[in-house]
C-alpha cells in the first residue's frame, strides 16, 4: 500500500508539472519528515551528489559536444562520410547513419547528435528525393546513438547511482552501438532498394574523398583520443571530458576556424543549462532514493516481482513494456534515475549483470527519446526539419522496431555488451 | 517594485553566467591536471578539488534562473493540455511545492553551513578547504530558488496559459 501511495504521489507531482528534480526532492523530504527522519538529509544528499567527481564529466562532455556543434563539425563529418559511401544504394541515408555513429563517439548527448547531423543531412536527403517520413525517422533514431555509443551522459548517471564502473559501461555500449548502426544501415539500403525513389548519386572523386576526410580527421581523432585514453587508463572519464572540451576548442577555433564568439557563448550557456537541470534531478533522486530505501520500497517491489515474475525473460518483457509506457511521457535522465533503484535489485536477483542492465536501460531510454508525445529527439527533428510532430513520429516506427530488436539480441546474446569490458 | 524585479532578473542571469563560466574553468583545470601529470610529471593538488567546487557552486547558483526561464526538466504532456484556469492553479501549486522544498532545504543547509563555520571544520583533503566554502551554496542557492518559486507562484495567475509553452531540457 505504501508503495502505491508513494508512486501515486510522485506521478501527481510530476503531472502537475513540478520540475522532476523538485518533485523527487520534495516527496523524498516529505517522506523523511513523515517517517520521523531528519530533514538534514535533504541538503546533505544534494551536496554529496554534487560532490561526485564522475559527475563533473557531465558539463565537460556537454561543453565538448556543444562547441563541436557550434563549430559546424557535423557538416565536415557528413561530407567526409558522404564522399565514401554516397554512391551506394541509399548512400545518403547510410552516410547520415554513419555520421551519427561517429558524432556519437564524440558526444554524450542524443539531442546534440540529432541536431548536428540533422541540420546538414535533412535538406540534402529531401532534395535528393528521399521519402520525408523516412528521413525524419532516420535522423530522430540516428541521434539516439549519441547515448549508446560512448561517451554517454545517461551511462555516467547510471554508473553514479549504482556505483558501477563508468568505464565498463562505456565499453559495454560499443558493441550494441555498432550493432544498431549496422541494423540501421541495412534497413536504409533495403528501403532505398525497394521503396526509394531517390536520385542515385555518382561516386565522389579520390581528390574529393581525400579533401573531405582531411577536414573531418581532427574530429575523428578526438573520438579515438577519448575512447583510447579512457580504455588505456591514461585518464579518467572526467579528465577525458575535460581534454575533449579543450581539444574541441582548439579544433574549431584554430584548426577549422569555424567557431565564433557568439557560438562559444551559446555553447557555454547551453551546457550550463543542461548540466544544472540534470545534476539537480540526480540530487532530487538521491533524496527520494534515501527516503524510499528507509520505507523499504525497492525491497517490496523486488519481493513483488520475485513472487509474480518467475523467469528472466518474463522480467525483461514486463519491464520493457513498463519503460516503453513511461517513455511516452518521461525524459531520459529522469527515467534512469527513477527506475534504476527500483528495478536493479530485482534484476540482479534474477541473475542479470548490472552493466548489462545499464546498457538495457540506455536502449530503452533511446526508445523513450523517439516515442511521442514526449520524445526530445522528435522535437529536435521537428524543429530542424520544419515539419509536424506526427510526420516525425510515424517515421520513427520502423527504427523503434529495430531498437527493440537490439534489446532482444542483447537478451539472447549478453556478450554483445559484456564481451568488451569483461572478456577481451 | 518593477525596479526590484528587474534587478532580481539581472542578478539571476549574472549568477547563471557565473555558473556557466565555473564549468568552463573546471574544464581548463582538469586539462591542466592531465597535462601537468604527463608532460611535467608533476600532478597538482588543487585541480580535482577546485573543479569539484566549481561544479557545486555553478549548479546551485544557476537553479533560480532555470526556474524563471522554465528550463528545468518537467513533464509537460498533461499540464499543457489542461484548461487555462486549471493550469494557473496547478502551476501555482507546483511552484508552492518547489518553494517549500527549497525553503526547508535552505534552512537545514544553513544549519550545516553555520555549524561548519563555527567549529572550523575542514575537508581533510590535500587542500584542506574549510567546509563552509563547500556547503555555503546549498542555503544560498536554495533560498534564491525558494524566493523565485514564490515569485513564479504569484505570476501563475497573471500568465496567459492559452499561449504555447517552452519545453524542458534534454540529454
Amino acid at each position: 500500500m505504501t508503495v502505491v501511495l508513494i508512486l501515486a504521489g510522485l506521478f501527481t507531482l510530476l503531472l502537475m508539472r513540478v520540475p522532476v528534480a523538485f518533485a523527487l526532492g520534495a516527496l523524498g523530504l516529505g517522506l523523511l519528515v513523515a517517517g520521523g527522519f531528519s530533514p538534514l538529509m535533504s541538503p546533505q544528499a544534494m551536496l554529496s551528489t554534487l560532490d561526485g567527481f564522475i559527475l563533473l564529466a557531465v558539463p565537460l562532455f556537454l561543453l565538448m559536444s556543444n562547441v563541436l556543434l557550434k563549430g559546424g563539425v557535423g557538416a565536415d563529418l557528413f561530407a567526409a562520410v558522404h564522399a565514401w559511401v554516397g554512391h551506394w544504394p541509399g548512400g545518403l541515408a547510410v552516410a547520415t547513419i554513419l555520421s551519427c555513429g561517429i558524432f556519437a563517439a564524440i558526444s554524450g548527448s542524443s539531442v546534440a547528435t540529432a541536431a548536428t547531423i540533422g541540420t546538414v543531412a535533412i535538406p540534402e536527403m529531401i532534395s535528393r528525393g528521399y521519402d520525408r517520413r523516412f528521413v525524419f525517422g532516420l535522423l530522430a533514431a540516428g541521434g539516439t546513438l549519441g547515448i549508446l555509443i560512448p561517451p554517454s551522459i545517461p551511462m555516467i548517471v547510471y554508473g553514479f547511482i549504482t556505483e558501477e564502473s563508468v568505464i565498463s559501461l562505456f565499453l559495454a555500449g560499443i558493441g550494441p552501438g555498432i550493432a544498431l548502426v549496422v541494423l540501421f544501415v541495412v534497413y536504409a539500403m533495403i528501403h532505398a532498394r525497394f521503396l526509394g525513389g531517390q536520385v542515385r548519386e555518382p561516386a565522389a572523386s579520390w581528390a574529393e574523398r581525400r579533401r573531405s576526410s582531411l577536414r573531418a580527421a581532427p574530429s575523428v581523432a578526438l573520438s579515438a583520443l577519448i575512447i583510447g585514453g579512457i580504455y588505456s587508463g591514461a585518464f579518467t572519464p572526467t579528465e577525458a571530458a575535460a581534454i575533449g572540451f579543450a581539444a574541441a576548442l582548439v579544433i574549431t577555433a584554430f584548426v577549422l576556424r569555424t567557431l565564433t564568439w557568439k557560438g562559444l557563448r551559446e555553447a557555454t550557456f547551453e551546457s550550463m543549462v543542461t548540466t544544472t537541470a540534470i545534476l539537480l534531478i540526480i540530487g532530487g533522486a538521491h533524496i527520494f532514493g534515501k527516503a524510499i530505501t528507509l520505507y523499504r520500497v525497492p525491497q517490496d517491489i523486488s519481493v513483488f516481482i520475485g513472487e509474480n515474475i518467475h523467469t528472466p525473460l518474463a522480467y525483461v518483457v514486463v519491464i520493457s513494456l513498463v519503460l516503453l509506457l513511461m517513455g511516452l511521457v518521461f525524459e531520459a535522465t529522469s527515467m534512469v534515475l527513477i527506475m534504476t533503484p527500483v528495478l536493479l535489485p530485482a534484476a540482479m536477483a534474477m541473475g542479470f549483470d548490472p552493466i548489462w542492465f545499464g546498457i538495457f536501460m540506455v536502449v530503452m531510454v533511446e526508445c523513450a527519446l523517439i516515442t511521442p508525445p514526449v520524445g526530445l529527439n522528435l522535437y529536435v527533428i521537428q524543429a530542424v526539419g520544419r515539419t509536424t510532430l506526427s510526420e516525425v513520429s510515424r517515421g520513427v516506427l520502423p527504427f523503434l522496431g529495430l531498437m527493440l530488436l537490439i534489446v532482444a539480441i542483447l537478451y539472447v546474446w549478453p556478450d554483445l555488451a559484456l564481451y568488451l569490458p569483461f572478456k577481451l | 517594485m518593477t525596479m526590484i524585479f528587474a534587478l532580481a532578473a539581472r542578478l539571476r542571469l549574472a549568477l547563471a553566467w557565473l555558473g556557466a563560466l565555473l564549468f568552463v574553468a573546471a574544464g581548463f583545470m582538469l586539462t591542466w591536471e592531465v597535462g601537468a601529470r604527463y608532460l611535467f610529471v608533476k600532478p597538482t593538488i588543487w585541480a580535482a578539488e577546485l573543479s569539484q567546487l566549481c561544479l557545486i557552486w555553478g549548479s546551485l547558483l544557476s537553479m533560480a534562473w532555470l526556474l524563471a526561464a522554465r528550463r528545468h526538466i518537467a513533464v509537460d504532456a498533461v499540464a499543457d493540455r489542461l484548461p487555462p484556469a486549471v493550469r494557473a492553479w496547478t502551476e501555482a501549486a507546483a511552484m508552492a511545492v518547489v518553494a517549500v522544498f527549497a525553503g526547508v532545504t535552505a534552512w537545514y543547509g544553513w544549519e550545516i553551513f553555520l555549524d561548519s563555520a563555527i567549529r572550523g571544520r575542514t575537508s581533510g583533503t590535500m587542500l584542506d578547504v574549510p567546509m563552509w566554502i563547500v556547503e555555503a551554496p546549498v542555503p544560498l542557492g536554495c533560498a534564491m530558488l525558494s524566493l523565485q518559486a514564490l515569485a513564479e507562484m504569484a505570476k501563475a495567475f497573471r500568465t496567459d496559459w492559452s499561449a504555447p509553452r517552452g519545453m524542458g531540457e534534454h540529454t
